[in-house]
């Protein structure tokens, strides 16, 4: 992936606040994965308009954190979401 | 709000 990839989430998938266990899931076919809370500020942000760079831009913002750090870890978790059916990607 | 790597546990 490169950073001007704009990732998204697919028909039938989605986010959702699992009530009993108090935890942030994303919803996939036949597939559940429980997200960190990192992991939810990320794909919060899969909105299919804005792109991996702007992404992580973003995150350095919201954690006061420097993007050379951030963005591989983004870009890692969301290839890896990808790979696991629960991400698209498209060029920009 | 401390940046760790993000993570996905699949259940």
């Amino acid at each position: 992936m490169t950073p001007d990839d704009v990732p998204y989430l697919p028909r039938g998938v989605r986010t959702q606040f699992d009530a009993v266990r108090k935890v942030d899931v994303i919803l996939g076919p036949e597939r559940v994965l429980v997200l960190d809370q990192v992991g939810k500020a990320v794909v919060g942000r899969l909105d299919g308009e804005a792109s991996l760079a702007e992404i992580s831009a973003d995150l350095a913002q919201v954690y006061d954190a420097p993007v050379d750090v951030i963005a591989p870890d983004v870009t890692a978790f969301v290839e890896d979401l990808r790979d696991r059916g629960m991400v698209h990607v498209r060029p920009r | 709000m401390a940046w760790t790597k993000p993570k996905a546990r699949e259940v």
